[in-house]
């Protein structure tokens, strides 16, 4: 393999219009990548929070206590986020009304509010990933295609159409191809991944919410019987 | 329990991104040069040439191709001396001729002249003898004009007479009576005689200023003539001159002709003498340089066989059902600019679609115009190989 046909020389020597599609996709690529590696490691601590928060939830904990513990609720994430909006509701309303079914409906919305904020919190960013796995393929294709309309254009020009004439060109505009599922590849395997990481993330959150709405409806079944009797 | 490093930041992760990517750029760039792209190519064409030939005997050979242009060279100057010779001896006809042409032309002129010459006595002659005519047809016109005169003149006096014989009549008639009236006529008549006298004399005097003017004009008339014919000679002289030069010119330019030759003769003497010292020393240093060209010249041809068996490799179709070991030769002739003159089979295969593949093979690399990019002294003997086509285990 000659000098002249090594991929740096191959950028450098490109047109404009290439030059800046290849550019495109290496930003991509990067803030891509950025966001693969963030959401990889607000998967993972969220995972592990989430582990944690249940087997302290499920130790038997006075839930009074467990509400004491946990600080302010604007840093709480995940399962603890769900549990201290329903408790806190059902701290609220208990006192105001005796209809039981209204605090647990009233329990349930707020846990419902919390959980689309984790929801949210989660999937942030990876709209940004599910458009470049699904645009870069496109753009470095148009790359592709604008330097290989250039290639013919200059072999219009030469008086012999030889192979080592359109070689270059064709070579340099595979190239944004070639970038282009460089970051569409991780993309859309991340993206696939981290969704469904997150969706199962969200589905404990739900399952949690609603191991705790019965909970909370158990404890109110009791607080009515023992009331009524 | 850690709260507050629950949430993650965005720095790692951008350090992250950008060093993967440099590690990918690092990657492409030290590893895809280094990768070694060159597929080993297995040779299924092996063309062998006819004749492979020795340091020797291509030193041999190009030995004797420089004699045979040494001898081509002497014979070429053997030639071009003859051209000159002939050239010499044609210029020295055409001298000759020009000489007797200008001969010829100097003899036309001096005839010319002397026409001229003849001519122009003659005219002189004929315009002077017409000169003595008119002088003449002058003079007897002057001769009636005075014998007209002296009658006229004659023919006043007899008139006078008359006059005075009737005046006498008069006057014996009229004498008494008229003594006076008389008189006074003779006065008148007298006075009359006078006028006439005068009027005679005037016209003697006009004529005489008449005779002068015409004299004047034929003296004039003689001065142009005598100043014509000197112009005329002077004509004559000048062209005489004139040609006089010309010849001289002709002369010179001839001398200088000539030097200019023989300085051309001296100096062809010179160049071969120095060519056949060139020649010589060629020859001193031919061992040494024929060995050293005959190892180049089979490098040269090495690499243009290579050439050669890779083209008709990429241009071979083998054929689907080849016997197991087949192989064919096939002699191809070039030529001198590397086209394909012609590609037979030497040794056939048996299989004559494999023959044909064979030959379409080859037809279809050629030209191969690397031939011209051998040195010279190697390219006839490379204008003829053979190349055996041995499929051997491949498909």
């Amino acid at each position: 393999m000659n000098d002249s046909m090594s991929i740096p020389h191959l950028i450098m020597n490109a047109s404009t219009v290439v030059q800046l599609v290849m550019l495109l996709l290496t930003v991509g690529s990067i803030l891509s990548w950025v966001v693969i590696f963030q959401r990889t490691f607000v998967m993972r601590r969220a995972r592990r929070s989430h582990q944690i928060f249940e087997e302290r939830f499920w130790s038997g904990v006075d839930l009074n206590e467990l509400y004491r513990e946990t600080p302010a609720e604007q840093e709480t994430q995940g399962a603890e986020h769900v549990f201290r909006a329903g408790f806190r509701e059902f701290n609220r309303l208990l006192p105001k009304t005796r209809s039981p079914q209204s605090i647990l409906d009233g329990v349930q919305r707020s846990m419902r509010v919390a959980w689309s904020r984790e929801e949210e919190r989660l999937t942030l960013h990876l709209v940004f990933l599910a458009t470049v796995a699904s645009a870069s393929p496109y753009i470095g294709l148009f790359g592709t295609v604008w330097g290989i309309m250039g290639s013919f254009q200059s072999l219009s020009m030469a008086q012999q159409a030889t192979l080592a004439t359109v070689a270059p060109w064709i070579a340099e505009a595979l190239i944004a191809t070639a970038m282009g599922l460089f970051a569409a590849i991780p993309a859309v395997i991340f993206y696939n991944r981290l969704s469904a990481e997150s969706g199962r993330l969200l589905g404990k959150y739900e399952d949690f919410a609603e191991e705790f709405h019965s909970i909370l409806h158990r404890n109110l079944q009791g607080r009515t019987e023992t009331a009524t009797a | 329990m850690a709260r507050h490093d629950q949430r993650v930041g965005y720095g790692l992760p951008v350090i992250l991104a950008v060093a993967l990517h440099v590690a990918v750029v690092v990657f492409s760039v030290i590893s895809l040069p280094d990768r070694d792209p060159e597929p080993t190519s297995s040779s299924i064409v092996q063309a062998t040439l006819v004749s492979t030939e020795t340091t020797t005997d291509q030193a041999q050979r190009a030995e004797e191709a420089r004699a045979r242009a040494q001898a081509r060279e002497a014979e070429e100057q053997r030639q071009a001396e003859e051209a000159a010779r002939q050239a010499e001896e044609a210029a020295a006809a055409e001298e000759a001729a020009r000489q007797a042409e200008q001969q010829e032309q100097r003899e036309a002129e001096v005839r010319a002249r002397e026409e001229a010459r003849q001519a122009a006595e003659a005219e002189a002659a004929r315009r002077a003898e017409e000169a003595e005519q008119q002088a003449r047809l002058r003079e007897q016109q002057e001769e009636a004009r005075r014998q007209r005169e002296a009658e006229e003149a004659e023919r006043q006096r007899q008139a006078e007479e008359e006059a005075e014989r009737r005046r006498q009549a008069e006057e014996e008639a009229e004498r008494q009576r008229q003594a006076e009236e008389e008189a006074e006529r003779q006065r008148q008549a007298e006075e009359e005689a006078e006028r006439q006298r005068q009027a005679e004399e005037e016209a003697e005097r006009q004529r005489q200023a008449e005779e002068e003017a015409e004299r004047q004009r034929q003296a004039e008339e003689e001065a142009e003539r005598q100043r014509q014919a000197e112009e005329e000679a002077e004509r004559q002289r000048q062209a005489e001159e004139e040609a006089e030069r010309q010849r001289q010119a002709e002369e010179e330019a001839e001398r200088q002709r000539q030097a200019e030759e023989q300085r051309r003769r001296e100096e062809a003497a010179q160049r071969a003498a120095e060519e056949a010292e060139a020649a010589l020393q060629r020859a001193i240093e031919g061992e040494s340089e024929a060995v050293a060209n005959a190892q180049q010249g089979q490098e040269a041809a090495n690499s243009f066989i290579n050439l050669v068996r890779r083209a008709v490799e990429q241009a071979w179709v083998i054929p689907l059902n080849v016997p197991q070991g087949a192989s064919a030769d096939v002699s191809v002739r070039l030529g001198p600019s590397g086209e394909l003159f012609t590609a037979t089979i030497s040794q056939s295969s048996g299989d004559s679609a494999f023959d044909r593949s064979v030959i379409q093979a080859v037809e279809a690399a050629a030209p191969f115009s690397e031939l011209r990019q051998l040195p010279a002294t190697v390219q006839r003997d490379y204008r003829q190989f053979i190349l055996r086509f041995r499929p051997g285990d491949v498909r």
